[in-house]
């Protein structure tokens, strides 16, 4: 009882806050769905974190292993300020009480930020069709489907469990670009052939055209065509789909395939369905992320929304989630948005610049003085010092003052020494945090290469020509850097998003690198700075979710009712051994032999010794493999290179070795 | 259903792909195949902290990323955070978490150790050759013995004075040039320029001499003489160093009795203590001992996962770690942990009349025992209580009661907080 009490005390604590964040939120420009915020204690934290972010999931013992690890975790390494929100309208986001007031505040700017992401990213919408996601709602249904098919006494409740991981080890073979529609609906993929006699009348074309071409021959043709056809007809990456369709089980009993019962084919459906809910979130994570913690950070550090007296505190937070070793896609992210928030700003003030008397991109850098510009891109301290003794100062007809906030601030309303951005406008906030003014900033428009500079002044119209470079500058718009990230937040996922934004500057400002392993030496080595091997890396990673490609490419494999599945060879290899591993349980939705085609690099141990020996790589040779698994054993044998030609791309290399490291 | 059952399925579920080992603070991950890409053959990313890795540089295993490992965007604190410790850093996240401060007492060893490489000597191998003082004394020698050739042979230019004069004038001017020189460049000087200067005087006013420094600067060394004399070689220094000798002696009941319930307990138990301690002495051994009705000794990686059948005699554990003690860690040198764990139960009468002997002839820093009793009590589950009655007076024998996961902790926190003072 007493803990509801507390619950209570922090959530009329968190009242005015998180109002206020939704309020500041919506000054900066964002449009989050609405959030419901709940108050739970750690172990229901950890309960939530194991679940995904909601309160019912289907019965299955991965959700044990997440909440041992989360309750470990916080055991043994102490409590952490946690955010969780899920997608949905409105959003429900969850609160730990034991967390300190700064810290609640950081998770709620996050989360309006993250619950900005969800209601206008494209790809999340994917999966609603526009709808609302309701997804909570679906998942307790799902859990409750599971349930009770674990609960009849017909079924065993290991099979059921069973199944669950063979189809789990799945859950990423879908069509992460398509959007999702029920297996049911795909079905009815053959064309009857009167269709298209009957089509073809439609058409109604001339008799001798349609004597000439599509004459009785070609008809049958179209028949055999459809006797012979493969199944699928084209290369299916929905696997999960495709084994709904056309799986069968594997019956131990029997010792042959049977049909798949009822509630396999229904868990088969329900699991597909949430790997596509999740997928966009798998999609968007860099950039997800990323506008979170930017908008946090802008809510936050730049508008002192944790109060001073706690911002050592919010401080503390965003070094322990960003100041994770290694690559950290969060902190990727939060840079790229930063960048493009910086480059845009700095495109509109090149712009600007290239268009006064006597400056060219020759002379850019030479008759321009940079350090006047960095003091003309900062703020009016009308937007930038906002305090009650200065409320007299702004206009307000001015369009980046809020004219009736402004007035209820005159009238003491609104107490603008906690909420002075109360009386800005959006275009108001876009020049109070300009980023160009900041001082890590300092230096970008200077840094503006001569090609940026060229490229710019080419596509430059003609038009008004400013006199001064004051001029200019008074004419510099600062919302465009917001403008142009709001759309990119529409319409990007992380793979566009990286392959669009990267720039060798950005690699450079950010030291990132690639590296590969080396046989010579055998272990990992960096191998480039340059931005298009960064870049490369960096989609391998994000594409596809990091996965490689597999297809089904025949569903009657060899005459026989195998199945063919190929992985679209990138220059990257499959891990063999985990590639086996899965065979068998694709084995177990196949219910008949199950086939790979793959391409494996063989290094010739002779190759190795010599390249060694010069201290040097080996180029590895490319074989085509055929894995096999009957249900029993696995085979593997070579393929001639005409087989598997049709599934290496021959376009790409990922390989960011420098050409001198060949042997 | 619900969680807490999806936890007792978790528990049970064995798919063969358990990474026990993987993990530092012991949780099982159970990980499902997928299709993934070839780790080496992949590569990847990463980011300098403002001193990016040249091409070539060796960068380390890659770390698993936060993001790696699936989940949603926004919720995962929990993911931004990698629970990886070595046992170093857990033993010290557990001591600061249990405010202890456990240093093993007396019983030091001295062991020589090689030191820094301070001392010196005259031969060696290469790779601990001085190099850089060999250089230096090189470069005296050559500064020693250079002179402004230049400036001599100004002085063979002066009217009427030959090699004889000149090396005297050298000698007195403290150039350090040879006999053998002064012939050879008046020799080679032609007879014309013998007279350029009428005096010595004349020569000297007119002709500065260029210093060592500024002609090294100018001109750069062509040759360093190196001698073998020069030679030094590292050679590191013997310290004694003392090390503190642990053993630690882990018992565990493995009989019939022992479900599943009572050995996870035992393994929750067990297993952080064992990190502790490795963590905590660099040169801690451990002996691991299994028991039911008779006692054997297994290995690290069987102890964990070890399970018989049969009944239980405590006793044959205590006889066997006795016997180990006394031949490979002697109490004269050792500081000795035993540790028990298992369910209380035990043969009739074996607790009082076998293991409290046994116990007692066993010195030790601290001898300790966990009962693992899901359930609560059995009603012949009474070793526990037995040895707890026995020693209540003594400082160096504890013993704690784990009956679920909850529990572990303070377990441990009692265990290791617990011992003697008076040594």
């Amino acid at each position: 009882m007493s803990d509801r009490i507390t619950a209570q005390r922090i959530a009329s604590e968190l009242e005015s806050p998180v109002e206020e964040a939704a309020n500041l939120a919506k000054k900066l420009g964002l449009d989050p769905y609405p959030v419901n915020y709940w108050i739970v204690d750690h172990d229901e934290m950890n309960e939530l974190i194991a679940y995904d972010g909601f309160q019912t999931r289907y019965p299955h013992w991965r959700w044990g292993m997440k909440y041992d690890r989360q309750q470990k975790q916080t055991q043994f390494l102490g409590g952490k300020a946690f955010e969780i929100v899920n997608n949905d309208d409105p959003a429900h986001a969850f609160l730990q009480e034991s967390n300190a007031l700064a810290d609640q505040k950081a998770v709620i700017t996050h989360v309006e930020a993250h619950a900005d992401f969800f209601a206008h990213n494209q790809w999340f919408g994917l999966f609603s069709g526009g709808e609302t996601p309701n997804a909570a709602a679906m998942l307790a249904r799902h859990a409750d489907t599971i349930d009770e098919y674990m609960s009849d006494p017909e079924i065993d409740r290991e099979d059921v469990e069973a199944w669950i991981d063979t189809i789990q080890c799945l859950d990423t073979n879908i069509d992460r670009h398509r959007a999702f529609s029920s297996a049911t609906e795909e079905e009815g993929e053959t064309v009857e052939l009167d269709d298209i006699a009957d089509q073809l009348d439609e058409l109604d074309l001339g008799g001798d055209v349609v004597d000439e071409v599509f004459d009785e021959e070609w008809l049958e043709s179209q028949r055999d065509d459809e006797e012979t056809a493969t199944i699928p007809p084209e290369p299916e990456q929905d696997l999960l789909a495709f084994f709904w369709r056309h799986g069968m089980a594997y019956d131990e009993e029997a010792g042959k395939a049977v049909e798949m019962t009822e509630w396999q084919r229904d868990v088969l459906e329900i699991l597909r369905r949430e790997a596509y809910y999740f997928a966009a979130q798998k999609m968007t994570k860099v950039m997800n992320e990323g506008w979170a913690a930017y908008w946090e950070s802008m809510m936050m550090g730049e508008e002192t929304f944790a109060g001073a007296d706690e911002f050592l505190n919010y401080a503390d937070h965003q070094a322990r989630v960003l100041g994770s070793p290694g690559l950290n896609p969060y902190k990727l992210g939060k840079e790229l948005w930063e960048y493009i928030e910086n480059s845009v700003n700095r495109r509109e003030v090149i712009e600007r610049l290239l268009r006064v008397e006597g400056i060219t991109w020759r002379n850019f850098h030479d008759v321009i003085d940079f350090d006047a510009v960095q003091e003309r891109l900062a703020p009016d301290p009308i937007v930038d010092v906002i305090t009650a003794d200065r409320l007299d100062a702004p206009d307000p007809a001015d369009p980046r003052i809020d004219a009736d906030a402004l007035e209820r601030a005159r009238a003491g309303e609104i107490d603008v020494g906690s909420y002075p951005w109360k009386v800005l406008t959006q275009r108001g906030m876009a020049e109070r945090h300009y980023s160009l003014a900041k001082p890590q900033n300092r230096g970008f428009v200077r840094r503006t290469g001569r090609e940026e500079l060229e490229r710019v002044s080419r596509y430059l119209f003609d038009g008004e020509r400013y006199a001064s470079v004051e001029d200019a500058l008074a004419e510099v718009d600062r919302s465009v850097g917001w403008d142009r990230m709001f759309e990119i937040r529409e319409s990007h996922n992380d793979v566009t998003f990286i392959d669009e934004f990267l720039t060798q500057e950005f690699v450079d400002d950010n030291d990132y690198f690639t590296y590969e392993y080396t046989q010579a030496t055998r272990d990992f080595r960096a191998t480039s700075t340059d931005y298009e091997d960064v870049k490369k890396k960096l989609l391998l990673r994000f594409t596809n979710f990091g996965k490689p490609t597999i297809t089904v490419h025949d569903g009657n494999y060899n005459n026989r009712n195998e199945l063919l599945l190929a992985h679209h060879y990138n220059g990257v290899m499959l891990d063999v051994e985990q590639a086996k591993q899965t065979l068998e349980r694709v084995y177990d939705l196949w219910g008949r032999p199950v086939n790979l085609k793959t391409v494996v690099k063989e290094v010739d141990e002779h190759d190795l010794e010599v390249a060694k020996r010069r201290e040097r790589e080996a180029d590895p040779e490319e074989r085509g493999k055929l894995l096999r698994y009957d249900g029993d054993r696995f085979s593997m044998e070579d393929l001639p290179w005409e087989a598997v030609e049709g599934i290496a791309a021959t376009d790409v290399d990922y390989d960011t070795k420098p050409d001198e490291w060949l042997a | 259903m619900g969680l807490q059952d999806d936890l007792e399925r978790y528990r049970e579920v064995d798919l063969g792909g358990s990474r026990p080992d993987s993990v530092r603070i012991p949780i099982k991950i159970v990980d499902l195949p997928g299709f993934e890409y070839d780790q080496r053959d992949q590569g990847g990313v990463g980011q300098g902290d403002g001193d990016t890795p040249e091409p070539g540089q060796p960068v380390g295993e890659p770390q698993p990323q936060p993001g790696d490992e699936e989940g949603d965007p926004g919720e995962e604190g929990g993911e931004h955070e990698y629970y990886e410790m070595d046992p170093e850093e857990f033993a010290q996240e557990l001591d600061e978490r249990l405010g202890l401060d456990l240093e093993p007492k007396g019983k030091q060893v001295a062991e020589e150790v090689e030191g820094e490489y301070t001392d010196i000597t005259n031969t060696g191998p290469d790779s601990t050759l001085d190099f850089e003082r060999l250089f230096k004394q090189g470069l005296k020698r050559k500064l020693a013995m250079d002179f402004d050739e230049e400036y001599v042979r100004e002085a063979l230019r002066v009217d009427g004075m030959g090699p004889q004069a000149v090396f005297e004038w050298v000698r007195a001017n403290h150039l350090p040039v040879s006999r053998a020189w002064i012939d050879d460049a008046y020799a080679s000087l032609p007879a014309a320029e013998r007279t350029r200067w009428t005096s010595i005087e004349a020569m000297e006013a007119n002709v500065e001499e260029t210093d060592t420094a500024t002609r090294i600067r100018r001109e750069g060394i062509d040759h360093v003489p190196f001698r073998r004399e020069d030679e030094r070689y590292r050679y590191p220094e013997i310290i004694e160093e003392y090390e503190k000798n642990v053993v630690v002696v882990n018992i565990r009941d493995v009989s019939g009795s022992m479900r599943e319930g009572k050995r996870e307990l035992v393994e929750r138990t067990f297993t952080p203590l064992d990190w502790y301690l490795t963590g905590k002495y660099d040169h801690a051994e451990f002996v691991y001992i299994a028991h039911d009705a008779d006692a054997w000794r297994v290995d690290r990686d069987e102890f964990f996962g070890i399970r018989s059948g049969g009944g239980t005699k405590i006793s044959s554990a205590y006889e066997l770690a006795k016997e180990v003690l006394e031949e490979e860690y002697p109490w004269s040198d050792w500081n000795r942990y035993v540790f028990a764990a298992g369910d209380s139960e035990n043969s009739s009468n074996d607790t009082e009349e076998r293991v409290v002997p046994l116990m007692e002839e066993i010195p030790a820093n601290l001898h300790a025992y966990v009962e693992t009793q899901p359930s609560g009590n059995a009603i012949n589950a009474t070793h526990a209580e037995e040895i707890e009655r026995s020693f209540a007076d003594a400082g160096d024998v504890v013993v704690a009661y784990v009956s679920s996961p909850d529990d572990v902790v303070d377990a441990i926190d009692r265990v290791l907080s617990t011992e003697d003072d008076d040594e």
